[in-house]
């Protein structure tokens, strides 16, 4: 049979934009898939995950320079004698990060992009666009613009455009991450009816993994390993730390102040401007309470209002009726933004200096009772605390380090209240674990935002859900 | 420009056809260089601005003053300096600070960069951008530029989404007993904020370019088109309006 994939000998090194050379990512790795295998390669942060699907698609290291060694064949056919635009009919590639892969001005464009591409009739177009639509439930999101659309729609939206164009390989990267429990389980579904080959790369072993793929793969110290499937998995929990106690199991946590930030009787409204179709976007919330040292859950459908009601929460956005109470008191724009700390779902946007030690040192050097060695030692602390170089440059860095980089800069504020929007996506559970206990510390109530409902169900404390526009508690 | 997205609606600029509404943006933005009174032009503008509230409301009509707003006020706080010669309105003993042949020169400027600011945004605002994109490539602009085009225009509205959530991020992290910071403050915190934006756009340069490639673009055979204009009706009418209606602003400024 022939291989749908098959890699030899392969290495790679990243450019180094410093003095310091960098270390092969991959050395010597070997891959087969054959046609029509479902394929699951667990791999660690930090391990190549992502790199090696670029690589499979071509744009590595096109667009991001390194050195490659070694034979990529697609479908019998040599990677170096393709361009990635040859690769269209043959292999689609879901982005971990939704976002960098849309190109066009709306959804039905976004889908339709490709596929004209290829020269493809508008009727045959046109049907496949629609059922595509319809599968990932976006009629009324069909003019809407990326900007428009939640995390979870957007991840829709790729996976929508890989069913229409309808490729024979598929190359999912974290693809069930965002996704909510329904899109889950029509994604797995795809998965194990359409004859496809699918290589899903995942950071975490999720409980939809189970009886979906013919082999699971681990890829570890620049090479994959393969075998017994309870085998790999264990030494890949190992490998992220999930074996570790939890971090919240041996924290003493310490209220300075008990304090409840609660909501009664809140109302808000969104409506997205490129669509008439979609109807105006409500929520209400009647009663929430969030109390010090407490880890409450919120978990939703995607689009269901979350980011929402965290903007609410922390005065980014101000509610048409009801209001936010600090300990009875009510609070509002400003003075919730100082109080109540977001985590936003992208690091990036939250980051922004040269420096970690300059980005950390950014919110104390704006206060009035601190002086200069006390922000030294308090950033020197905090930079150990998790895990980070002080002169190391953020844009560079990894997603974990910069995840880990942006709870560094909410630690210091030592916020009573923070809103953690998808932490566990793209971490290990062990790594938001030791972010959640470290914002804990003193006491501080946590909202964990998280699609993941086996991880809510393990951690939270108590849990809320937003159904139908309504947050109502579990 | 401050195109920021399309807004649906159902107004009779949503129905113009594209290729024609192109033409009359263009038009229109010829138009407010001719030799017309002061009054004439901010009637003109003042038309434009009515008739985009109705489209697109009042909402967006607002937003697009109000991102154009720094530069008029720049306008009107050094345009009137410029011009010396003229009927004095302010002066200082002998000095002469400002002429009334100044004002209306800053006055006129503005009329012209509010009216060509609208006409642009009113075309992006009401028309999706494939068929903006269509609406090149009917005009024999070459698929490349058009996607050009189009791509800048869904990268502005991207930056700035950007910059809006870098400042969210911004004012999330001032400390408890920050105080209201002052403009020197203010304009120093837009460095780190503005540079940030600047590195996101900068990041989405290699995105950008390995999505285009890997959704097909470079292929050697033809691209198909999922949409067309087909469905705009009466295209000879509204090219012919497109044409009238500048004609008739110009007539009407002569006349009265």
């Amino acid at each position: 049979m022939i291989n749908a994939l098959s890699i030899e000998d392969l290495s790679f090194t990243y450019q180094s934009w410093t003095e310091k050379e960098n270390e092969p990512l991959f050395r010597a790795l070997s891959l087969a898939l054959p046609a029509g295998s479902k394929t699951l390669l667990l791999a660690p942060f930090n391990k190549g995950k992502t790199t090696l699907a670029k690589i499979i698609c071509g744009v590595c290291p096109k667009y991001f320079p390194g050195e490659l060694q070694g034979d990529i064949n697609l479908y019998g056919k040599s990677l170096s004698d393709l361009d990635p635009w040859d690769l269209l009919p043959v292999c689609t590639y879901v982005s971990q990060n939704p976002q960098e892969q849309f190109v066009a001005t709306s959804v039905e464009e976004e889908i339709a992009f490709p596929l004209e591409s290829m020269g493809m009739e508008r009727e045959t177009m046109h049907a496949r666009i629609e059922e595509a639509i319809t599968q990932w439930g976006l009629q009324d999101l069909r003019t809407s613009s990326e900007q428009e659309l939640s995390g979870g729609e957007r991840k829709r939206v790729l996976l929508a455009t890989m069913q229409a164009i309808d490729a024979s390989f598929w190359l999912l990267d974290e693809a069930f991450d965002d996704l909510d429990q329904h899109w889950r389980d029509q994604l797995k579904h795809l998965i194990a009816t359409k004859d496809k080959t699918v290589l899903v790369l995942a950071s975490r072993y999720l409980r939809e993994f189970d009886d979906l793929f013919d082999q699971v793969l681990l890829l570890d110290e620049g090479d994959i390993a393969s075998g017994d499937r309870s085998t790999l998995i264990s030494r890949f929990a190992h490998l992220c730390g999930d074996d570790l106690p939890s971090p919240l199991e041996t924290e003493h946590i310490q209220p300075s102040q008990k304090r409840i930030l609660s909501c009664k009787s809140l109302q808000a409204e969104r409506s997205r401007v490129s669509t008439t179709k979609s109807k105006q976007f409500t929520l209400e919330v009647p009663d929430f309470q969030l109390r010090s040292g407490e880890l409450v859950t919120l978990v939703g459908p995607n689009g269901s209002g979350k980011s929402s009601f965290s903007r609410l929460l922390c005065g980014l956005d101000t509610p048409i009726a009801g209001q936010i109470t600090i300990d009875g008191e009510p609070f509002r724009d400003k003075q919730l933004s100082k109080r109540v700390g977001y985590l936003f779902q992208s690091p990036d946007l939250q980051i922004f200096l040269p420096t970690v030690a300059e980005e950390l040192s950014w919110s104390l050097k704006r206060r009035s009772d601190l002086s200069k060695s006390e922000i030294e030692s308090r950033i020197a602390t905090c930079a150990e605390l998790f895990s980070l170089d002080l002169e190391d440059t953020p844009t560079t860095m990894s997603y974990p380090l910069r995840k880990a980089l942006q709870a560094a800069v909410y630690y210091l504020l030592d916020r009573p209240f923070y809103i953690l929007d998808e932490l566990d996506s793209a971490l290990t559970y062990q790594s938001t674990l030791s972010i959640i206990a470290h914002l804990r510390r003193n006491g501080a109530g946590i909202l964990l935002i998280t699609h993941d409902r086996q991880f809510a169900d393990k951690v939270a404390q108590r849990s809320y859900t937003i159904k139908e526009g309504r947050l109502i508690a579990v | 420009m401050t195109t920021n997205t399309y807004i649906a609606g159902k107004g009779w600029l949503y129905r113009f056809d594209p290729r024609a509404k192109l033409l009359l943006m263009l038009l229109m933005c010829v138009w407010f260089f001719l030799p017309v009174t002061l009054l004439h032009l901010a009637l003109v503008v003042a038309l434009v601005v009515l008739v985009g509230a109705h489209s697109t409301g009042w909402h967006h009509a607002w937003r697009t003053v109000y991102s154009i707003s720094p530069m008029l006020l720049f306008m009107i706080l050094f345009m009137p300096f410029n011009v010396r010669e003229g009927v004095p309105l302010v002066s200082i003993g002998s000095f002469t600070v400002i002429t009334k042949e100044g004002l209306e020169q800053a006055l006129r400027l503005m009329s012209r960069f509010i009216g060509i600011t609208y006409v642009c945004t009113l075309l992006f605002a009401t028309t999706v951008m494939h068929e903006v994109m269509l609406t090149l490539r009917w005009y024999h602009l070459p698929y490349k530029a058009s996607l050009v085009v189009t791509l800048a225009f869904t990268y502005i509205p991207f930056i700035a989404d950007s910059f809006s959530q870098i400042s969210e991020s911004h004012r999330l992290r001032e400390a408890e007993d920050e105080q209201k910071k002052k403009v020197g403050q203010r304009l120093k915190d837009l460095v780190p904020t503005l540079t940030s934006a600047l590195v996101v756009a900068l990041r989405s340069i290699p995105n950008l370019a390995m999505s285009l490639e890997m959704r097909g673009f470079g292929r050697q055979e033809r691209r198909s088109s999922y949409h067309s204009l087909d469905a705009y009706h009466h295209v000879c009418t509204n090219f012919l309006l497109a044409c009238i209606i500048p004609l008739a602003f110009w007539l009407a400024s002569m006349l009265f």
